[in-house]
């Protein structure tokens, strides 16, 4: 059976999301520093600092903190002079960023949200280093809106804006390496109600909402700049919280996998009950192995490490059942086992392989006392990780006995999904003492136009074509088209240049990304007032790009890349056309087309097309 | 309806359902949702139901502990003494004023931070449960007694939970009062408790093993840098906090820290000599004239505002660069001083030390009777001259006189 044969609504599926879409403002939401990002290597201080998980205001610690902190472990950030104290967690926040949260309320008017009275910053307790200060700072700005789907509505309960986390950088045994720069970039998350009932609805409405997003002009674009988590549960299944979708059209693939692995895990359910299966006691194993071949585990021994094995009562066969693309049950033991130190574990639908002969399986089925019906899955890693690592799987092992854990996963590239840790609680919540809370006021909010409407107006004010309006409306570059078509500047022009030239020059691997809003504006004022022909715009931004910190005017300059004027056009032409003189007696007027190209040439682009193009047919003429 | 109560709001065209917190005001009420998240809800126009009464015991939450821990004597371990004077080392919300308050007695200090555990065993006592700056002088001798107390009941070592904005102060004022024989460790945090990233749990184990080392002396033990890898054994007589927020605000002017903790293999080493155990007789001397100001000088000083000073017992002056003021103040100076005020200059550069021989305006002051405080902190000085005035039969020679490390004889700052 393939999962496009599962009949959804029958199987209950519950879906919503969760989007998480960077702001592109000024500064931080609770520092004055500026929200770009950095390169590793330009850090200029680092620091290493631990974390320990505290208790909410109402005395509750949370499982999900909880169990992060298990493991000891040290965080390295790197720190930029484009950071400062407020994101070492060395300096309390300052008050939050009002552009941030104008944003926000634009955001809540476009999903006919109700903005709340009075906003509360909140501390979400997050122990595995990625804010130093062991919580993310995050306000509910808005709830109680919805968007519309081609299969029906779909309820917004929630509008937050929270502080981006720090990036990872580097892990180690030891620890983790975060950079500053990302930490503190206000970031806005949509919690849709659980309303979607098909993976294709999950990807329009994500599509729907990040149209939305895109409207305000006022979010970062890029790569890892917006993040999905898709929420997802059937009926006899369990609510699965899956973070980190990168990419929007993962969504519905990553439902559909979701939906066949929670049904095959209650399909595993039913069978072990069959089998009347159970879960064994621990224990270790490592005599076993003492004359092992299999490299990981003679590994692990030769370093003083164990071999720890749980017999798995009634469960030969399934701990090797495919319950997702490529992963099996085992895959999911195996992730509990990592989350403890371990590499991984064997299981005994697996073997023998990976170097364990056939003996030692039947000694290992032996020393815990499995059968032919039953399997045996084993850590082999240091004493403690092996010892805890074997719990875990066990733990892991007795719940799939009783069905889908309830839990959070993260998102793999292909599509699948894999454990990450408990579902977090409300435990993990408690007042940001150091902001005091602000009334936000939605009334002089502008209601943003949406990219929808933006490419219908292009096309009809502008007379851009359908796909430019498109391209425009919905690409990076929409609010520097708007800017300077508001001061001016030609509408094709703009966008021919935004979207065609830009996207030719990046081919060409000009850095364009170095181009900022200042330099495109200034090369579109050069080119409305004459000063530069339209055919010179790419090559100066292929200079400023290379030298940012150049003005326009002074690198147009430098490149030689003013218009020339008529006598200058002139007496290049007729250069052209004396070199090519037996051509044009020969073939009249149709030497044109090739002489053009030559003539444009020679001028590098300091010329106006339509001005070579008289001059250069009045030169023909002269000579036909 | 009270806080704690699980309620629904009707508001307009919105409904909130939460846990009621204590944080409402007149105008808001303020709500905890399923989710976490805390929200204010205007008043006006709001409807409200109680839906079940007392779903969260708000005020007894941090007490309501089943797991309390009780930590076994162990002859093997040295006892520490933890004495609680609140701050933010020991502090939760308030939720009255919605700002962080001290309200952990010191077993809550061990529970708060359990990484304490297997390092000693512990004697707790709370001397005070105030935020560092409303510290008075009788606050000091009370804590010096329970020191006193605590180490003749067989503490080896005590470690003073204080917070941060004055702790300097009372290190000093505990300097002057005490021989001792045991280390008396102060630390605090400067990030509070309720955070994961709080300093207090590696300032606080810094501490009891500074305490537990052979060093009998009143120090501050706190961050060395912004990283949670070292912190400094500061003389509690030459610390002073040097920034408002940082996890480093703590150092020692003149010098390098006494000493540091390694948080790694939890090594405490020290730089220079300083004074071992049981190398005097445990001894408190408590009395202090608390009639002392100490007053900073800055150009445009209203001369009356030297009046205050008038029949004062003592007044440090926070000089410029020597240890000068305006030369119009100088009549007014030598006044109190025939009236009977003792009157020491002390350098508002911080670093250095005060001489009043170099120019005119320094010579003049000397010979209206200003002593000179050496390189003696300002805020130092006031504790010193306060216990000076009580407790020492030659003030002026006592001024002069390094009494508790607050005086270096020699300026070698790299040391």
């Amino acid at each position: 059976m393939t999962e496009d044969e599962y009949d959804y609504e029958a199987l209950g599926l519950v879906a919503g999301l969760e989007i998480h879409q960077q702001l592109d403002t000024a500064t931080k939401l609770f520092c004055q520093c500026p929200t770009e990002l950095r390169e590793p290597e330009e850090a200029t201080r680092q620091f290493t600092r631990y974390l320990h998980p505290t208790r909410s205001e109402l005395g509750e610690l949370d499982d999900a903190a909880v169990e992060e902190s298990k493991v000891d472990r040290e965080f390295t950030y790197l720190a930029y002079d484009s950071t400062c104290l407020v994101e070492e967690d060395d300096e309390p926040p300052h008050r939050l960023d009002e552009e941030a949260l104008e944003t926000t309320l634009e955001v809540a008017q476009l999903m006919d949200m109700h903005p709340v009275d009075q906003a509360n910053v909140m501390r979400k307790i997050v122990v595995d280093g990625s804010n130093t200060s062991g919580f993310q700072r995050s306000t509910l700005i808005a709830t109680g809106g919805s968007i519309e789907t081609s299969e029906g509505a779909v309820g917004i309960e929630d509008l937050l804006l929270e502080e981006e986390s720090a990036q990872r950088v580097e892990e180690t045994d030891d620890g983790v390496t975060y950079s500053l720069d990302r930490l503190g970039i206000p970031l806005v998350e949509i919690g849709t109600s659980p309303d979607i009932r098909s993976p294709e609805q999950a990807l329009e409405a994500a599509e729907r909402i990040g149209m939305l997003l895109r409207s305000t002009g006022k979010v970062k674009r890029g790569l890892g700049t917006i993040r999905q988590d898709v929420n997802v549960s059937i009926e006899e299944g369990a609510r699965v919280e899956i973070k980190g979708v990168q990419s929007l059209d993962d969504i519905d693939d990553i439902v559909r996998n979701e939906v066949r692995r929670q049904a095959k895990l209650v399909e595993i359910v039913t069978e072990l009950d069959d089998r009347d299966a159970s879960v064994g006691d621990s224990q270790d194993v490592t005599d076993v192995f003492a004359n092992t071949d299999s490299g990981v585990i003679g590994g692990a021994l030769s370093s003083g490490g164990s071999v720890t094995a749980v017999p798995l009562y009634g469960f030969d066969g399934i701990v090797g059942r495919e319950i997702a693309p490529d992963r099996r049950l085992g895959t999911e033991f195996s992730d509990h086992a990592k989350r403890h130190g371990a590499g991984g574990i064997f299981h005994t639908d697996e073997l023998p392989a990976y170097g364990v002969t056939p003996e030692e399986v039947a000694a290992l089925r032996d020393a815990v006392g499995a059968g032919e019906q039953d399997a045996v899955a084993i850590v082999a890693a240091d004493t403690d990780v092996a010892e805890s690592a074997i719990e875990a799987v066990a733990s892991r092992a007795q719940t799939a006995l009783e069905g889908v854990p309830e839990e959070t996963r993260g998102a793999n590239d292909d599509g699948t999904t894999r454990y990450l840790r408990p579902l977090p609680g409300a435990a993990r919540m408690y007042p940001e003492t150091d902001v005091p809370p602000v009334e936000p006021d939605p009334s002089d909010v502008p209601e943003p136009e949406l990219l929808t409407e933006k490419v219908e107006r292009y096309q009809e004010e502008y007379g851009l074509g359908a796909g430019l309006a498109n391209q425009v409306a919905y690409g990076k570059y929409m609010p520097v088209f708007e800017d300077v078509v508001a001061d001016g500047i030609d509408p094709t022009l703009a966008a021919t240049t935004l979207e065609s030239t830009l996207t030719e020059l990046r081919r060409d691997d000009v850095p364009v990304g170095k181009l900022s809003q200042r330099h495109l504006e200034e090369v579109f004022e050069l080119a409305e007032g004459g000063e530069l022909p339209n055919e010179g715009i790419p090559d100066l931004l292929t200079v400023l790009a290379k030298e940012p910190e150049q003005s326009a005017e002074d690198a147009a300059e430098e490149a030689g890349l003013g218009s020339a004027g008529e006598d200058e056009v002139r007496e290049a032409i007729t250069e052209v056309v004396e070199r090519n003189e037996k051509q044009v007696e020969s073939e009249g007027m149709q030497a044109f087309s090739g002489l053009m190209g030559e003539c444009m040439g020679a001028l590098r682009g300091k010329a106006d097309g339509d001005l070579v193009s008289e001059v250069l047919r009045e030169e023909i003429q002269k000579r036909a | 309806m009270n806080p704690g109560d699980r309620i629904r709001v009707d508001s307009d065209d919105r409904t909130y359902e939460g846990v009621l917190l204590p944080s409402s005001t007149d105008d808001h009420l303020v709500v905890k949702l399923e989710g976490g998240y805390n929200v204010g809800i205007d008043r006006d126009g709001s409807e409200i139901d109680v839906l079940a009464e007392n779903v969260y015991e708000i005020d007894g939450a941090q007490d309501d502990e089943s797991d309390e821990s009780t930590v076994e004597f162990d002859d093997d371990l040295p006892t520490i003494s933890l004495i609680s004077t609140g701050g933010t080392i020991a502090s939760t919300v308030d939720y009255r004023t919605g700002a962080v308050t001290a309200q952990f007695d010191a077993e809550d200090v061990l529970r708060a931070v359990p990484d304490l555990a297997g390092r000693a065993n512990y004697r707790g006592r709370v001397v005070a449960n105030i935020l560092s700056e409303n510290m008075e002088p009788p606050i000091w001798q009370e804590l010096a007694r329970a020191v006193r107390d605590e180490i003749q009941a067989g503490a080896d070592g005590v470690v003073v939970m204080h917070g941060t904005d004055t702790m300097q102060y009372s290190a000093s004022a505990l300097s002057f009062m005490l021989e001792t024989t045991v280390p008396i460790v102060f630390t605090g945090s400067q990030r509070s408790a309720d955070r994961p990233s709080s300093d207090n749990v590696m300032n606080a184990v810094s501490a009891v093993e500074a305490a537990k080392s052979d060093c009998a002396e009143v120090l501050v033990c706190m961050h060395a840098s912004e990283s949670d890898t070292t912190c400094a054994l500061h003389r509690g007589t030459r610390v002073r906090k040097n920034h408002t927020s940082r996890r480093d605000a703590f150092e020692t002017v003149g010098g390098e820290p006494l000493g540091t903790v390694d948080y790694g293999n939890e090594n405490v080493s020290f730089r220079r000599n300083y004074q071992k155990r049981d190398a005097v007789d445990l001894e408190l001397t408590s009395e202090l004239e608390t009639d002392v100001e100490l007053v900073k000088f800055t150009p445009g000083m209203d001369p009356a505002f030297l009046d205050i000073a008038e029949g004062s017992a003592g007044l440090i002056i926070e000089g410029t660069g020597l240890g000068h003021v305006h030369t119009d103040l100088i009549p007014k100076i030598e006044e109190l001083i025939d009236d009977g005020t003792t009157v020491v200059m002390t350098s508002q550069c911080l670093e250095g030390r005060v001489c009043d021989r170099v120019y005119d305006t320094g010579r003049d002051l000397l010979d209206a009777g200003v002593l000179e405080g050496e390189d003696t902190l300002p805020g130092t000085a006031k504790v010193k001259l306060m216990w000076a005035l009580e407790n020492s039969g030659d003030v002026e020679e006592a001024m002069g006189t390094s009494l508790a490390g607050e005086i270096q004889d020699r300026s070698t700052p790299w040391e």
